[in-house]
């Protein structure tokens, strides 16, 4: 169940990832065309894009969480023993997954309150609806980091190896 | 106090560092009795930088043209130009490296990319192994002063939301760079043809000039297209970054038909990884340097260093030994978001220039790519090589030498860094 749960947002994520990246590029050249060649443009194509930026960081975050490529200092796990390594790690991902949690959680808070206060964030779009990405993100990353200590504690070799 | 320290053990057992900083902002927010989700707005703020575009646009292109067959044109149209002269393949290299470079942002790609078929060759034309493996390993980073380098943006749009000192734009920054960039090309490359003068030249030949300028004819534009846009004021950066992902794109994927369109949802995954990881990093930043700011962190900092130190001068060698200690522990993006907000009101106290003091920290970081015990480039190069480490580092000392040197006359010269923006205004 909770497998199947992953693949469908690991489908989600990949596909909305790609869409946003296709998207941006698309907007982002036909801009220059009609600025350069007709000397026009749309209005919402800037606000678009900028709204677009923080949706294109969320989802290759949430990805970069999955795949453990956050950037990190990491001095001192380098230099650690298995069991060492094992420890740090557990107690980096709880923090994580806590962090994530707060920030989901007051994302949310955040944008309800912009649902209720019914603010536009250009032309008809609600403000609201470019900012529900930033509870989503934090959240999908809270429970990857949850994920990714269980699994510490349940297969310490194989997230030895896949670290 | 205590919580600092907590953070800094957290960060040091391989805690994301967004996760530290986050920390860092909600506890400063708790503390002030401001609602937690103030954290929230501050990031928010990241859709509402119109530059900030660039770096996705930016980051995709850099990875596009590493898996294309970009590499290998550049390595034989400057191998056309310089490989007649002492020492050229190491000019070769330097050269290729450090436009290599600056399109795709030091993330260690250039290593992987260039290196594979820069080492052979060196090695064919008789230069010594530890040579080319250091000239390899420190190539790695060159070109984090050139534009469109992500490093110079990230620098100066964090010196845009700070708004302490002068206010500076990113062309100014891009201008910036090109002397203190072409020092450091140019004292390596003094190196590559001095301790190689007695290898044997390849012979110039118009015909393969002209063989190889053709082959690559897709790809000579681009930089002319994206630089000349830029310094020209043509080009908004971010206007820049979509142009040079559409034409990058045209090339490798139309023209030359080296990557197929099925592998482009691959590279985008790749790369908005990279680009996912620096947003937060960034956006978190936003929040606590917001906080710093309010609690007047760098400002009490400041009143002590200037109690202790009276001079600029003293100011700026104690700047560059905690720079360099500073680059072998923390990667370019952390550094800049962490130490940025803390530096730049002191540095701004000591009378200098904004410009100048961002050539400065990232000339120090690109020492920082090859130094022990983290410098990214030694591990990329150990790993694509097979050689230890160590062995990595012994090689990098000559090349360690020179860059410190550049760096010194960058710090201390600030003229060279100024001049040409000093034109543009």
């Amino acid at each position: 169940m909770m497998h199947l749960l992953l693949r469908i947002t690991r489908f989600i994520e990949d596909s909305t990832m790609i869409l946003l990246v296709s998207i941006m590029i698309l907007v982002a050249g036909m801009q220059i065309i009609l600025r350069n060649l007709f000397d026009t443009g749309f209005g919402w194509s800037d606000p678009l894009l900028r709204i677009m930026v923080l949706w294109v960081g969320l989802v290759g975050a949430m990805a970069a969480t999955r795949e453990r490529r956050h950037i990190t200092v990491d001095i001192l796990s380098r230099f650690l023993p298995a069991r060492g390594k094992m420890v740090s790690g557990i107690i980096a991902d709880t923090a994580s997954a806590v962090v994530c949690g707060l920030l989901a959680w007051h994302s949310a808070h955040f944008v309800l309150e912009e649902y209720q206060g019914g603010a536009a964030a250009f032309d008809a779009v609600p403000a609201w609806a470019c900012e529900v990405i930033m509870p989503i993100g934090f959240a999908v990353m809270a429970l990857r980091f949850f994920l990714s200590m269980i699994d510490r504690i349940t297969h310490p070799r194989q997230a030895e190896q896949s670290a | 106090m205590i919580i600092t320290l907590l953070l800094v053990v957290l960060a040091l057992l391989g805690a994301p560092l967004f996760v530290v900083i986050a920390a860092l902002a909600m506890i400063g927010f708790h503390s002030q009795d401001i609602d937690l989700s103030a954290v929230s707005i501050e990031f928010y703020r990241l859709a509402e930088m119109p530059i900030l575009l660039a770096i996705p646009l930016f980051t995709f292109a850099g990875y596009v043209l590493s898996e294309s067959g970009a590499p290998h044109r550049l390595v034989r149209v400057t191998q056309a130009l310089f490989g007649w002269m002492p020492g050229g393949l190491a000019i070769v290299s330097l050269v290729a490296c450090a436009i290599f470079t600056s399109f795709t942002g030091a993330s260690g790609v250039t290593i992987v990319a260039l290196g594979a078929l820069l080492y052979p060759a060196l090695r064919q034309a008789g230069y010594h192994e530890r040579f080319s493996l250091g000239l390899i390993t420190t190539s790695g980073s060159l070109g984090l002063l050139f534009a469109p380098s992500l490093p110079l943006i990230l620098y100066g749009v964090m010196v845009q939301q700070l708004g302490v000192g002068r206010p500076i734009t990113i062309d100014e920054l891009f201008l910036a760079g090109v002397l203190p960039g072409l020092l450091m090309v140019v004292l390596l490359s003094s190196w590559g043809i001095w301790s190689h003068r007695k290898v044997t030249l390849q012979r110039f030949s118009w015909r393969e000039v002209r063989d190889a300028t053709w082959e690559a004819k897709w790809e000579m534009p681009l930089p002319v297209i994206v630089l000349g846009g830029i310094y020209s004021g043509y080009f908004a950066v971010s206007e820049a970054a979509a142009v040079t992902v559409l034409y990058v794109l045209l090339t490798s994927v139309l023209l030359y038909r080296e990557i197929p369109l099925r592998r482009l949802p691959k590279i985008m995954h790749e790369s908005m990884m990279m680009v996912g990881a620096i947003l937060l990093i960034l956006g978190m930043s936003l929040a606590s340097t917001n906080y710093l700011i309010d609690t007047e962190v760098p400002n009490k900092l400041f009143e002590v260093i200037r109690a202790n130190i009276s001079d600029k001068l003293t100011f700026l060698i104690l700047l560059n030994i905690f720079l360099l200690i500073l680059g072998t522990m923390l990667d370019i993006f952390s550094a800049l978001v962490i130490m940025i907000p803390l530096l730049l009101p002191i540095a701004v106290g000591y009378g200098i220039d904004p410009l100048h003091l961002g050539i400065i920290f990232l000339a120090n970081m690109e020492i920082g790519y090859f130094t022990p015990p983290v410098g990214m480039n030694l591990f990329i190069s150990s790993y694509r090589f097979n050689k230890p480490v160590m062995e990595l580092y012994l090689t990098t000392i000559p090349f360690f030498l020179l860059m410190l040197l550049s760096v010194l006359i960058i710090t201390y010269w600030p003229a060279l860094t100024l001049w040409l923006p000093s034109l543009h205004r």
